[in-house]
């Protein structure tokens, strides 16, 4: 039951939250305002003015952390030295190399799983969404209904869609053992087959993330003009070249940043290698669930915060690759 | 904020036919083809939504059967109880109110503090821009779980664990980024020339953003006020440690996590739940779906 | 210039207004102030042997974390005992809080960094290790009188020198065989019998199991090793000794066990529930946590009984016992140490013991309570207690972390046949070493 005490205790809490918001906003921009256009009349003080709430709020609960991170990744701070951690220099970003990540992992092997699971599933969420976009980019009836019905695994709470899928693979119980079995086959070991655990994860995770491939992607389509296809059907091209000539290269730049952000949710994805893998398999691991486990489940806080690290850097590197080999994100900076 | 739900069911039926006038009709399709993509489709939507029914069909079952050879979405012998319990014997609508006010509060304020941003992004080129823009697309690449215990103890210590104070103000920054990136796309999308006519109508430069540019960027705006939405209605790590300790505060994520113990889980219960907290996030779904594909440009898409 | 920033504070304005209405109707912050706590059904309010009780009647609020859940009913019997306490001393107010056993360790472990532990916690003794290595709890040995308690209890919770860090609440969280008389009526007493009734069960029941465990946990399997006469730990305890002729034997068994056909082909926790509830299992293998909802399904046709003795080396197979312990946070002194004290002594005491007997179907803590009617008189809690007496206390060292770690992924493969008994012991045993390696 809900009671009038709950709601009026959330309501005055959010309230009151909501109110030190605008307060402190407001100091902030008069200060702003005072210092920048009254004193030093800079140029540039109406954007800085706009940026400042969102900059204060990042550097508190960003870079803050990140900077309380890094230090703790320098020092040996453990459940053996939780209180007094020492300093011990790089010795925790040589470790997370030469040392075993999880239980008998090495580093590299573990970025391979990564890898290979981020292009997998980035593979089939590009394939499946754009497929499902074409399909839809048209003149049709039901259309509302089925991108309704399409999107809801993007609408349902995220851990709940990965527990409703483990239970799909349980041995007995679940649906695809089931249909196996009905249709004659051996049924599948999805909790501890390394391959068809893995296999399991995959399949969980193209589910959720084609949606928002599709609706970007679709988005995407839409923006081409139909004059480019009428022109090629003209010059008697056929549907697979239309693809390749027209609709692939004119949804680059859509494409490029669903594929970049894809890429670090998926890389970075937790529930579902973490809740799939029920028994946890160390074959089903990838970077991010090692990293959890590390830091939570055998408390290797500087360890991981220097693994931690690692893995951001290793984004970070990609992402310059990517963009400077596509070129499309160019224009987000510098233009 | 209630008035959008009231609109919604007229968004469904025609979700984007000012859309579709874009289009000629040129492409037909032949009636071959079309049953072809009609039944792709529908066994693209079943599998799509059967997780979601089989969750529905555990809520329906007595007891706390998550396992059950049986097949049906709606057990022989099903039972509503598991909803009646949850909703009125336990404190889930109170943990539901909590995480729609703080959802609700935190999506506002995120879109605000990210369309003032994005707006300074895309319309000037101060000092530090880009770096700026680099380090909100390099804040997509930290691991979650890195900030967890940083944030916790920043909360502990500013006083603000066991009450809404830290949770809302760390939901609507840490949405910033995605948001700053979606807004900024789509207002370089719009040309500033717009803004300038206004500012030579007597506008100043926030008055023509206010006026001019953000009516036009409804789709972006409600696309991030989506996002927002739903990445504090559904998170629970930081609200588990940022709440805790009080029974009126908890949220929903909590809540729903009591009833699993350390062995076991209320699965019906559990079920019924989750079917009650897809709810709301779908029926912003439905509403906001003629803006999700005109909305969701991603920063650096310029037409 | 103040023009233009005119939008910007409507923006402000309009959201400051929009909320500030809701911020209006809560007058003050209201402390939630929770119903008067009615203590005639409270569990015995006598009040309790106050040796230590605070002189001054000095108001304290005592943060509880707690593991248990909503589900058996054990969160509900904290509250109620908090509130029992509160109503007889006033000053002293709590606030239980519910925390899954990993977030409340590793919760602990956070806010104790921070400076702002909990006051009290009620919680597995499996948390002893990462909590006394990271010097987060204080001994208890001069704060009570242990000698109360049974032996067994408090020895899961004492370090190798001596000292105790916990009050046991209840005494086991022991596996046992639960059966379903009505499908079984007595349980098989050594493994050959069960195999043989087993099978026959089976034969007779198409369709139904005669035993389900749950496969995906170690916990499951340790009762097995010890029953091989196999201990995961060597003698000085935090060494692993998974690769063992012991350990071989107990996975070659269990892959035997399998393969006749008298289990469901892989169970987990829900499966094994479930099948127990449905009907559909005759045994299964579960902890004394869940007598109390078992009871509630099958009635009169509940049976527990030991597990079976393995006849291949004639020993009971020996379940962790470890119970559930009251730890105190190592810098908690004056006024909120004296409540504490206090509290848990009330919780422990002999009516409160037997109340929760009869409340969570647990055994007590307390050896005065064992003697209790509603223990000797109760079949299902004698069953729990000849099954306890083959227990062997859960090692609380930090290493255990790693040694479940280590055989949890071995489990499923080994009992299906995919992976050899002597290839699994090794991989375990290696994956053990690697893992302590790193914890510094």
């Amino acid at each position: 039951m809900i009671t009038s005490e709950v709601i009026l205790k959330s309501l005055s809490e959010v309230g009151s939250t909501v109110l030190l918001i605008l307060a402190g906003t407001f100091v902030v921009e008069a200060l702003l305002y005072l210092v920048l256009v009254k004193w030093l009349k800079y140029k540039y003080a109406l954007p800085f003015m706009l940026l400042a709430p969102a900059a204060i709020g990042l550097i508190a609960l960003v870079i803050y952390p990140l900077l309380w991170e890094l230090r703790l990744s320098f020092t040996n701070m453990s459940l053996r030295a939780f209180k007094n951690p020492e300093f011990i220099g790089l010795k925790n970003y040589v470790r997370v190399f030469t040392e075993p990540v999880l239980k008998q992992k090495m580093f590299f092997p573990l970025l391979g799983q990564t890898v290979l699971w981020t292009v997998i599933n980035i593979a089939f969420h590009v394939g499946g969404g754009l497929f499902l976009a074409m399909l839809l980019n048209r003149k049709m009836k039901f259309k509302g209904i089925y991108r309704t019905l399409l999107i809801l695994p993007w609408a349902i709470p995220q851990v709940i869609a990965v527990l409703a899928w483990r239970g799909e693979f349980n041995f007995s119980y679940g649906y695809f053992n089931i249909i196996l079995t009905k249709l004659g086959l051996a049924p599948v070991a999805w909790m501890t087959d390394p391959t068809a655990n893995f296999i399991a994860m995959c399949l969980t995770n193209i589910w959720l993330g084609i949606p928002f491939m599709s609706v970007t992607l679709l988005g995407g389509l839409q923006s081409i003009s139909t004059e480019y296809y009428e022109a090629a059907e003209m010059d008697g091209a056929n549907g697979w070249q239309q693809f390749k000539n027209i609709t692939w290269p004119l949804l680059q730049p859509v494409v490029t940043p669903a594929i970049l952000l894809g890429t670090f949710w998926t890389f970075n994805n937790f529930n579902v290698p973490f809740f799939i893998n029920q028994n946890e398999l160390e074959s089903s691991d990838i970077m991010v669930t090692g990293l959890f486990r590390a830091a939570f489940q055998y408390n290797r806080y500087g360890f991981s915060a220097a693994f931690a690290f690692v893995i951001f850097a290793m984004l970070l590197l990609f992402t310059i690759f990517y963009t400077r080999y596509t070129k499309t994100l160019k224009g987000t900076y510098e233009s | 904020m209630s008035t959008s739900t009231l609109t919604s069911d007229k968004a469904i039926v025609v979700p984007t036919r000012h859309k579709r006038s874009f289009f000629k009709s040129g492409r037909e399709d032949s009636p071959f083809k079309r049953i072809i993509i009609h039944i792709v489709l529908i066994m693209a939507c079943i599998v799509s939504v059967f997780p979601v029914l089989r969750v529905l069909a555990v809520s329906l079952r007595p007891g706390d059967r998550l396992m059950s050879t049986d097949l049906a979405i709606i057990p022989p012998d099903a039972t509503l109880e598991s909803y009646r319990i949850i909703l009125f014997d336990k404190p889930f609508l109170g943990w539901v109110w909590n995480s729609l006010a703080i959802t609700i509060a935190t999506a506002l304020i995120g879109v605000i503090l990210a369309a003032t941003a994005a707006y300074a992004f895309s319309r000037w080129k101060f000092p530090g821009r880009s770096v700026g823009l680099v380090f909100l697309l390099a804040t997509q690449m930290i691991p979650a779980s890195m900030l967890m215990i940083p944030i916790y103890i920043l909360a502990i210590k500013l006083g603000m664990v066991g009450t809404y104070r830290g949770l809302v103000i760390a939901y609507c920054v840490t949405s910033i980024p995605f948001s700053v990136w979606i807004l900024k796309g789509y207002f370089d999308t719009i040309p500033a020339d717009l803004e300038e006519a206004a500012r030579i109508d007597g506008c100043s430069q926030l008055q023509a953003f206010w006026r001019v540019l953000l009516p036009l960027s409804t789709p972006a705006l409600a696309i991030t006020f989506l996002f927002n939405f739903m990445s504090a209605w559904n998170e629970y790590l930081l609200a588990r440690v940022m709440l805790g300790s009080s029974e009126s505060l908890m949220t929903w994520p909590l809540g729903l996590q009591r009833l699993q113990g350390q062995y076991a889980t209320q699965w019906g219960q559990f079920s019924a739940g989750s079917i009650l907290v897809m709810i709301p996030v779908v029926v912003l779904f439905l509403y906001s779906s003629k803006y999700l594909i005109s909305g969701l440009t991603l920063g650096g898409v310029k037409g | 210039m103040t023009k233009k920033l005119f939008p910007l504070f409507s923006v402000l304005l309009i959201a400051a207004m929009a909320l500030a209405a809701c911020a209006q109707p809560a007058p003050t912050e209201a402390p939630v102030a929770p119903e008067a706590p009615v203590a005639t059904e409270a569990p015995a309010v006598e009040a309790p042997v106050a040796t230590e009780a605070p002189a001054v009647a000095e108001a304290v609020t005592i943060n509880l974390w707690t593991k248990e859940g909503e589900a058996d009913g054990g969160l509900q019997y904290v509250q109620a005992l908090a509130d029992a306490y509160t109503a007889a001393h006033p000053e002293v107010t709590f606030v239980v809080v519910n925390k899954e056993v990993e977030t409340l360790r590793e919760d602990f472990q956070t806010a104790s960094l921070a400076g702002a532990a909990p006051e009290l916690l009620w919680t597995v003794s499996d948390h002893l290790g990462p909590f006394t290595t990271a010097d987060l709890i204080q001994p208890v040995d001069g704060l009570f009188d242990l000698t109360k308690f049974v032996g067994s209890a408090t020895a899961a919770v004492q370090s190798p020198d001596g000292q105790t860090w916990g009050v046991p609440v209840s005494n086991g969280n022991h596996l046992m065989l639960i059966f379903n008389k009505s499908l079984m009526p007595v349980a098989p007493a050594t493994t050959d019998e069960l195999l043989t009734m087993g099978a026959d069960f089976v034969a007779a029941n198409p369709g139904k199991f005669a035993l389900a465990f749950n496969e995906t946990e170690a916990f499951w399997f340790v009762p097995w090793l010890g029953g091989f006469n196999g201990k995961v730990f060597d003698a000085d305890g935090v060494t692993p000794t998974l690769n063992t002729p012991e350990m071989v034997a107990t996975f070659e068994f269990l892959n035997q066990l399998k393969a006749a056909n008298i289990m469901p082909a892989e169970s987990n926790y829900d499966i094994m529930d479930a099948a127990l509830k449905e009907g559909n299992a005759a045994m299964i293998i579960n902890g004394d946590w869940s007598l109390g909802g078992y009871k509630e399904a099958l009635g009169e046709n509940l049976g527990v009984a030991p597990i079976p003795q393995v006849s291949a080396t004639g020993t009971y197979p020996a379940p962790y016992t470890s119970g559930v312990f009251f730890m105190i946070p190592k810098e908690l002194e004056g006024a909120k140490l004296a409540a504490v004290v206090d509290f848990v002594n009330f919780a422990t005491s002999y009516d409160n013991q037997v109340d929760m007997v009869a409340k969570l179907t647990r055994l007590p803590a307390l050896t005065e309570a064992l003697s209790a009617d509603v223990i000797t008189g109760d079949p299902i809690l004698s069953g729990s207690a000849a099954q306890m007496s083959y227990g062997t206390p859960m090692p609380t060292v930090v290493e255990m972390r790693c040694v479940w770690d280590a055989i949890k992924p071995e489990l499923l493969p080994v009992y299906n046949g995919q992976t050899a008994a002597a290839d699994a012991a090794a991989n375990a045993q290696a994956a053990a070493e690697t893992c302590i390696s790193g914890l510094e």
